[in-house]
């Protein structure tokens, strides 16, 4: 029988040892998180016609849109605008993802925490791995829509895409279980979110390029934005065939060691005690 | 060697009355401090001190919020004890309220796969199980449908079958000695008579006296959180069952 045991004496995960005992039994449940991220895969798109297809055309929609109005506002041919903007609305979608389903993770997640004491992490894993999953086949319809409008891939850079993919799962993992613990202690929090999101999308160079701003003496707004640092690892080696800058990367692995401690910290306080709040 | 061992064990934990902090509640705090949402302190248990060892059957009796469900998912792992210790040695499996837990838009089949990985089995491990918790559930077709179109009565059917399909060194069960119709009562009946007899160490939570003293060696009576009395199942329930008739008379 292969039953584990109810784990009733445990460390928090502060310690290296036990985060690597942690990240063990996060593991032994595979099973269970992966085919709950199967079925939210599956039931996302219940019942309508496209199903899938809406996460691809989600993202192609809204680029037609904004190229309609800003390549001429900014004076950017399509060829290149279409696909900033993608890129730009692809890692959107995955972080307001991330934040509004990483709010709502152990809410969802109650009625397994109630009966049985499986790792509370594997929860805001469930919430990040669906997004990122979306996020991937976004990224597909980017990686086509680069080669449409350049004729070629930047393959000798192309690469340099998947740690980055690796670091938005880490970043994103840490952000739904922060989001997941302050909104059950919190309820608001998914609503204020909401506002906090749409003022961060008009700070981050989404739809527009980060050099506009620094030409009117804004460059700080983006210098000190995580968010802007993402997309710069995205979009440099997949739209300009370069090395992102270094201090993006650097930046980046602050904040996720920053997002790790916050996040191990949590953890170590609230992983027994999470169920007397649900 | 299968152990459940509380050393002046105790579960408290602080809630509000309105459940969590709403945004309202956050800024007029300062104003109306605790009268708008004040703490409440639950001690749901009091210094629960016993062990039990391998062999051991325990029942566990009390009125409605006694602490008996808390007690239970204390040795499951659900709560810490916030003060004193639990500790628990060997492979539980707790049967806790039935109904709870599925995923409302996946099928029966895909409902048991979940259950059962959260519990710990691996595909590999599952195959052989499948048949044989399909089969206990008498679903038959159903299993293909949704959860969302599932009577009261299968679900309950369908949580039993899966929760039983396993072979505990502890088992905690709360209160469902009765589950489904008379047909699958019965089948259920006899399913847990084998398990709690099969399991090294089991703990029941009911209010069904007869079975328990069918069943257990020790009773535990709880009562607003506290031990009343722990002892042999029939001084205990003897006791139990003259206090609660004092009480009508009174």
């Amino acid at each position: 029988m292969s039953w584990v045991p109810a784990e009733t004496s445990w460390q928090p995960p502060w310690h290296l040892g036990e985060a690597i005992a942690y990240l063990r039994r996060i593991w032994q449940r595979r099973y269970f998180w992966w085919s709950l991220v199967k079925m939210d895969l599956r039931t996302r798109y219940r019942g309508t016609y496209l199903g899938l297809g809406w996460s691809l055309l989600n993202p192609i929609l809204m680029t037609m849109v904004m190229c309609l109005v800003f390549a001429k506002l900014f004076h950017q041919p399509l060829a290149t605008y279409a696909p900033f903007v993608l890129s730009g609305l692809a890692f959107w979608n995955y972080l307001t993802g991330v934040v509004i389903d990483g709010c709502h993770c152990f809410r969802r997640g109650e009625a397994y925490i109630r009966q049985h004491p499986a790792p509370l992490a594997i929860y805001p894993l469930r919430a990040m791995l669906v997004v990122w999953i979306h996020f991937w086949m976004a990224f597909l319809v980017l990686l086509g829509t680069v080669w449409l409008a350049r004729g070629s891939l930047p393959w000798t850079t192309l690469w340099m895409v998947f740690p980055a993919m690796g670091l938005f799962a880490l970043l994103g993992w840490g952000t739904a279980l922060v989001m997941g613990m302050v909104n059950v202690w919190f309820e608001d929090t998914a609503q204020l979110v909401q506002v906090v999101l749409r003022a961060l999308f008009y700070v981050t160079p989404v739809f527009y390029d980060a050099d506009l701003l620094r030409k009117h003496g804004l460059g700080w707004v983006v210098d000190w934005n995580p968010l802007a640092a993402c997309l710069e690892v995205l979009r440099a080696p997949l739209l300009e065939g370069r090395a992102p800058h270094l201090e993006a990367w650097a930046f980046l692995l602050l904040v996720a060691l920053a997002l790790l401690g916050i996040s191990a910290g949590l953890l170590a306080r609230m992983e027994r005690r999470l169920v007397f709040y649900l | 060697m299968a152990l459940v061992q509380l050393q002046n064990a105790s579960v408290v934990f602080t809630t509000r009355r309105y459940k969590n902090v709403g945004l309202k509640d956050f800024l007029l705090r300062g104003l109306f401090r605790r009268s708008v949402n004040p703490h409440i302190t639950v001690r749901a248990l009091d210094r629960i001190s016993f062990t039990l060892h391998q062999g051991d059957r325990l029942g566990v009796i009390g009125h409605n919020g006694a602490g008996k469900s808390t007690l239970l998912k204390l040795i499951a792992g659900v709560y810490p004890p916030t003060e004193g210790s639990c500790r628990v040695e060997g492979k539980v499996a707790a049967l806790f309220d039935l109904t709870l837990g599925f995923e409302r838009d996946a099928s029966g089949w895909e409902n048991i796969r979940y259950r059962a990985y959260l519990l710990g089995e691996t595909p590999r491990s599952l195959e052989p199980k499948l048949q044989q918790i399909a089969q206990f559930s008498e679903l038959g077709q159903y299993l293909e449908m949704p959860i969302r179109y599932y009577s009261s009565g299968m679900i309950v059917r369908l949580g039993f079958s899966i929760a039983t399909a396993v072979e505990p060194e502890i088992l905690v069960v709360d209160e469902i000695l009765s589950a489904g119709d008379a047909s699958f009562r019965e089948k259920a009946r006899r399913r847990m008579d084998q398990m709690i007899s099969q399991a090294r160490i089991a703990v029941l939570a009911s209010h069904d006296l007869n079975s328990l003293q069918e069943f257990c060696h020790q009773v535990l009576w709880l009562d607003r959180g506290q031990m009343r009395m722990l002892g042999p199942a029939e001084e205990v329930i003897a006791a139990y069952k003259e206090h609660c008739g004092l009480r009508q008379a009174a």
